[in-house]
C-alpha cells in the first residue's frame, strides 16, 4: 500500500494528467471545472479516468461516474477516498 | 429461421422466452470470473454441447462463433425445406454472416498461450478458426452453397448490414437464395476486460429506457435466416415467415461512440422509403435499446424525428433487456423477435423498465407482452463507429 499523499499533491497530479490528455494549459483547470468544460468528451474522458487510475493504482467505481458533469474536485475526492481505503479497488 | 441464445437452442426457445418477458441474463460463467468486475451476461447455456452437433473432424475448425452460426444455419435450412443439391440451387445461393469480432475466443486463447505461457507453437487451425469469414465459410461448406459468400463487420449493426447485403444481391438477380444472419461469441477474458474499461456495463441487469438504467449487459449467440426472392419462394410454395420489405443504412460520420440521432434517423427513413411504407404503416419498432445513457435518449429523439405525430402510437421495445447485447449478433436475435411478433400478434416487452425517464417518452411496452396486430415493423441496429442499419419487415 502506498502512503496517502497530501491533497495538494494529488490535485497537482490530477491537474497534470488532465492537462496532458486535453492538451491544455494546466493553469486553465479549476477545481469546479467539469471535463466537458475543459473540452474532454466521450472517449477522451475515459482515457483521463484510466490515466488517473493507473497513476494512483486505484479503481474508480464503474457506476455513478458521469464524466461530462463530474467536476475535477470530484475526481480528486475520489482519489483521496481510494487512497484512504487502501489503493487498488479502494473506491469500489 | 434458426437461432441459439441465452434461451438455449433454437429460434422457438428464444422467441417464446422473449414473448413472455423472461430474462436470459445470469451470473457470468467464466473460468476467470473471480478476477473480473463484470458479474453478469446473457450466455448460451452450458447445456449446449458442440460435440452433439458437429463431427469430430469439423469441431477443431470451429470457433465458438462458427459453432453458433452453423447451428443456427442448420436449423434455418431444415425449416426452409430447400434442397440445395437439386437443380443447381447451391450455385444460386449466397451466404452473408455478420459478426463484430469473429473468432475472438480462439484469438484470446492462443494469445494467452503465446504471451503468458511462452508457447512457441500455436494450434495449427488457429487461423481458420479466428478469421472473421470463418462462420460464412463453414455454412457454405456444410451445405454446398457456392454463390457470393462473405462476412460483414459493423460491430453492433453487423447482422442488419449482412441481411441488407443478402437482400440487395437477391434483388440484383445475382442469387435466388441467401443464408444470412449474424453470430457472436465475444465473452473472452480479454474482451470482457476491454468492455470493463469502456465503463458501459451494467452490474445488475439491463434496463433500457428506464431512468435507473446502469448500462448494457453483454450477450452471445447467433441467428440465421433463409432469404429468397418472392418469385422463388412462391414458385416452390414456401412457408413465408415475413417479408423483408426494405433496408436503410447510414453513417453518423461523427463520434466513434456517441450516437447521432440524425444518422440513426436517416437509416430509419431510408428503410421506410426502400420498403415503400409510410411512418403510419409501422406498428412496432424493435429498438437498438442498449440501456446506456448515450443510446436510449438519442434513439428516442431519432424515432420522434422520423415518425412525428405517429411516434407516440408506436409500440417500441428493447429485447436486449432479455437476450443481452450480443454485439454483431444482436440484430439476428432481434429479427427473430420481430418475425415472432408479426406471426403471433404479440409485441415482446422491454424487461426491467420500472422508472420513467423524461428523456425517453415513447411507448416502450414495459415488462409485459402486448397483444397487437403488427402489420409492419422496423428493427434498429446502431453500431459503435457510427454505422447504422435498419430493416423494415412486414407480415407475409
Amino acid at each position: 500500500m502506498t502512503e496517502p499523499q497530501s491533497i495538494d499533491a494529488i490535485r497537482d497530479q490530477v491537474f497534470a494528467i488532465i492537462a496532458k490528455q486535453a492538451k491544455i494549459d494546466v493553469a486553465t483547470i479549476r477545481n469546479d471545472s467539469t471535463l466537458k468544460d475543459l473540452g474532454v468528451a466521450s472517449l477522451d474522458a475515459i482515457e483521463v479516468i484510466f490515466d488517473i487510475e493507473e497513476h494512483f493504482d486505484i479503481h474508480f467505481p464503474d457506476q455513478g461516474t458521469n464524466f461530462d458533469t463530474d467536476t475535477v474536485q470530484h475526481l480528486i475526492d475520489a482519489v483521496v477516498a481510494a487512497q484512504a481505503a487502501g489503493g487498488e479497488g479502494g473506491a469500489q | 429461421m434458426g437461432a441459439i441464445s441465452a434461451f438455449g437452442e433454437g429460434a422457438e426457445a428464444l422467441w417464446s422466452g422473449l414473448r413472455e418477458g423472461q430474462s436470459g441474463i445470469r451470473p457470468l460463467r467464466h473460468e476467470r470470473a473471480a478476477d473480473l468486475r463484470v458479474r453478469i451476461a446473457a450466455q448460451v447455456p452450458e447445456s449446449f454441447d458442440p460435440a452433439a452437433h458437429f463431427g469430430e473432424r469439423a469441431l477443431p475448425m470451429l470457433d465458438r462463433a462458427s459453432q453458433f452460426a452453423l447451428f443456427a444455419a442448420n436449423e434455418a435450412i431444415v425449416q426452409s425445406g430447400l434442397d440445395f443439391a437439386a437443380g443447381g440451387l447451391g450455385g444460386r445461393t449466397g451466404v452473408v454472416v455478420g459478426t463484430g469480432v469473429g473468432g475472438e475466443t480462439t484469438q484470446d486463447e492462443q494469445s494467452r498461450r503465446l504471451y503468458a505461457e511462452n508457447a512457441t507453437r500455436l494450434h495449427p487451425l488457429t487461423i481458420v478458426r479466428l478469421m472473421i469469414n470463418a462462420p460464412a465459410s463453414q455454412i457454405s461448406m456444410a451445405h454446398g452453397l457456392r454463390g457470393p459468400s462473405f462476412a460483414v463487420a459493423s460491430a453492433c449493426a453487423s447482422t442488419n448490414h449482412a441481411i441488407a447485403q443478402a437482400a440487395l444481391m437477391i434483388r440484383a438477380g445475382l442469387i435466388d437464395v441467401a443464408v444470412a444472419g449474424g453470430t457472436e461469441a465475444c465473452l473472452s477474458y480479454g474482451a470482457l476486460r476491454a468492455w470493463e474499461a469502456m465503463r458501459v456495463l451494467a452490474d445488475d441487469t439491463c434496463r433500457p429506457f428506464s431512468a435507473n438504467r446502469r448500462g448494457l449487459v453483454l450477450g452471445e449467440g447467433a441467428g440465421v435466416f433463409v432469404l429468397e426472392s418472392m418469385a422463388h419462394a412462391r414458385a416452390r410454395g414456401a412457408h413465408i415467415l415475413g417479408v423483408l420489405a426494405g433496408v436503410g443504412m447510414s453513417a453518423d460520420a461523427g463520434d466513434i461512440v456517441a450516437p447521432d440521432p440524425a444518422g440513426s434517423g436517416s437509416a430509419m427513413t431510408q428503410a421506410l422509403a426502400d420498403a415503400g411504407l409510410s411512418p403510419e404503416d409501422i406498428d412496432y419498432i424493435n429498438a437498438h435499446g442498449t440501456g446506456t445513457p448515450a443510446n436510449d435518449p438519442t434513439e428516442t429523439r431519432a424515432i420522434h424525428a422520423v415518425f412525428g405525430a405517429h411516434a407516440p402510437k408506436l409500440a417500441v421495445s428493447s429485447t436486449k433487456s432479455m437476450h443481452g447485447h450480443a454485439l454483431g449478433a444482436s440484430g439476428a436475435l432481434e429479427l427473430v423477435a420481430v418475425l415472432g411478433a408479426l406471426r403471433d400478434g404479440v409485441v415482446p416487452p422491454t424487461a426491467n423498465l420500472d422508472v420513467a425517464d423524461p428523456a425517453c417518452d415513447l411507448d416502450y411496452v414495459p415488462n409485459q407482452p402486448r397483444a397487437l396486430k403488427v402489420r409492419a415493423a422496423l428493427s434498429n441496429s446502431f453500431a459503435f463507429g457510427g454505422l447504422n442499419a435498419v430493416l423494415a419487415v412486414r407480415a407475409a
